[in-house]
């Protein structure tokens, strides 16, 4: 069961590096979106194998606030990019 | 029920495995967020049953049953605000062969 | 139960993270390198052993981001039109450049790993505080989470002293940052949500709240507390920013229930631990009486951080929208 956590460390690193390394802005935050799926799974199965099940808790937290994190780094780099095509376009305002 | 559960478990970490080979054969953003959209969220989600049905009848899996609930609502959630607000704010979905944008 | 080369590499992904923020140079990739190495350090905590430290680190890491991108956007605002500095896109990248990026960082992480490794404690360590703390801290304070037990019981000062720090901090951002004149005619647009996203924000709003409510209320018997329940209730009233596209609060009655929120706060603890209320009560009642005291702390404590990051919130993102 705990061998389990090893191919999920495995998928970290992958997402970190596609967070790292993608090439357009959208793809850093769909890694980290994943990445941060990857790290609630480590923590649940943690908890699983410990039967500590007050470790669930900070799963849930985790996946609340990463949920938030990422919902304001789209709506702002979101309305930066409009901002930059509408100026581009020359229908500012 | 030690057995079927980690057997689901496996199959859930298989899955994962096929979004990861997604993510890597793939280039376009728009093809990396249709794999990994359902894929990944799938894998997730038959981890959590599979760790849920390993406890039985418990408050340990009442809890995993609400965090099963949050993942549910909040993966492809995430997925559909990312793509969103890139396709609003001009990102070129269609031919896209991994602009850099930054 | 955790394997030990594990923790041992997430400790080395750790030290590649700051490597990897502190030779960023571009601005949003920072944000979302560092919003990564907040996650990252959050899973550390948690696999050291210490789930409430995690639980903060990971409320704070949404905040701090938070935070980051909005003064980024009104840095980005507050440029002048002049002329740029001259980029050139198609710039071309030397052939040791990859060697830079990657081999360098990596170099560093093992030299540190090794380090690490190496200044590793083996052998006895002297911990006499630490059987101490764990245990007498059910008969002197109650409760039976230990951390909650030393942040009100033996630390109480440390707490108050944090506290007192954010509120000064919360106070100087709200009144530094209060101008009427810098209303200005062209009001900035973010942009708007789907209907989807708002209905599922609505939703996850709700479950963000009672949770709030549920880790400060169990602070003292689970992981979680004062801080990191008043976390999440500002976090619900991001949600709220979000959902309904408020704009102004009543920044100051905010303000002023802080103010008394923490003044009372201060006055629990000196008589309660510093005027030593606990020894005058019979032995019976004295762990209902710890109980309740905890409850009230956690609340208090609670209500001042929730006051707090809504009034920074708040004053961060509508600034120039007054």
């Amino acid at each position: 069961m705990q061998y389990i956590l090893w191919p999920m460390l495995a998928f970290l690193l992958l997402y970190i590096g596609m967070a790292v390394r993608g090439p357009s802005m959208w793809d850093r935050m769909l890694g980290m979106n994943l990445a941060s799926t990857k790290v609630i799974l480590i923590i649940l199965m943690v908890a699983s194998l410990q039967d500590m099940g007050f470790l669930l808790d900070y799963a849930i937290i985790y996946a609340l606030s990463g949920f938030i994190g990422t919902l304001f780094i789209t709506m702002f780099w979101g309305t930066r990019k409009r901002r930059e095509k509408e100026k581009r376009d020359g229908t500012d305002q | 029920m030690e057995l079927t559960s980690n057997i689901i478990i496996i199959i859930g970490t298989v899955f994962m495995l096929f979004g990861a080979i997604g993510i890597l054969k793939f280039r376009s953003f728009s093809l990396r967020v249709l794999i990994i959209s359902k894929i990944d969220t799938v894998g997730a989600v038959t981890v959590v049953i599979g760790v849920a049905l390993r406890h039985g009848i418990s408050f340990f899996t009442l809890r995993v049953l609400l965090l099963l609930g949050i993942l549910l609502v909040v993966n492809p959630m995430v997925t559909h605000i990312i793509t969103r607000t890139a396709h609003v704010s001009g990102y070129n979905l269609e031919e896209d062969r991994g602009q850099d944008d930054t | 139960m955790i394997p030990n080369p594990m923790l041992y590499a997430i400790l080395a992904l750790w030290v590649f993270g700051a490597v990897c923020i502190l030779r960023e140079r571009r601005n949003v990739r920072v944000m979302i390198y560092l919003f990564i190495f907040s996650l990252l350090t959050s899973l550390a905590y948690f696999l050291l052993g210490s789930p409430d430290t995690a639980m903060a680190e990971a409320a704070i890491g949404a905040f701090t981001t938070i935070f980051f991108i909005v003064c980024f956007e009104k840095y980005e605002a507050l440029k002048v039109d002049g002329p740029q500095p001259e980029e050139s896109p198609a710039e071309k990248r030397p052939v040791g450049a990859w060697l830079k990026r990657v081999v360098a960082p990596l170099l560093f992480t093992a030299v540190i790993g090794a380090l690490m490794l190496y200044f590793s404690p083996g052998g006895e360590v002297v911990d006499h505080l630490k059987s101490q703390y764990l245990t007498q801290f059910a008969q002197d304070v109650g409760g039976e989470n230990a951390v909650t037990a030393i942040y009100l019981g033996y630390r109480v000062y440390d707490t108050l002293f944090e506290a007192l720090l954010l509120v000064v901090t919360v106070l100087a951002v709200a009144h530094m940052s209060y101008s009427t004149s810098l209303q200005s005619t062209k009001q900035k647009r973010y942009l708007k949500p789907s209907v989807v996203e708002i209905a599922v924000v609505r939703a996850i709003a709700v479950v963000i709240l009672l949770f709030g409510v549920y880790l400060i209320v169990n602070g003292h018997i689970t992981a979680g507390g004062g801080f990191q329940g008043g976390l999440f209730i500002a976090a619900f009233f991001v949600c709220r920013f979000l959902i309904h596209n408020i704009h102004d609060l009543p920044v100051y009655k905010l303000l002023r229930l802080e103010e008394v929120v923490f003044a009372s706060s201060v006055l629990i603890a000196v008589f309660v631990i510093f005027l030593g209320m606990t020894y005058h009560l019979p032995a019976e009642h004295l762990p209902m009486f710890q109980g309740v005291y905890m409850v009230i702390m956690n609340f208090m404590i609670g209500m001042k951080v929730a006051c707090g990051f809504t009034i920074l919130f708040y004053r961060y993102v509508t600034i120039e929208r007054r």
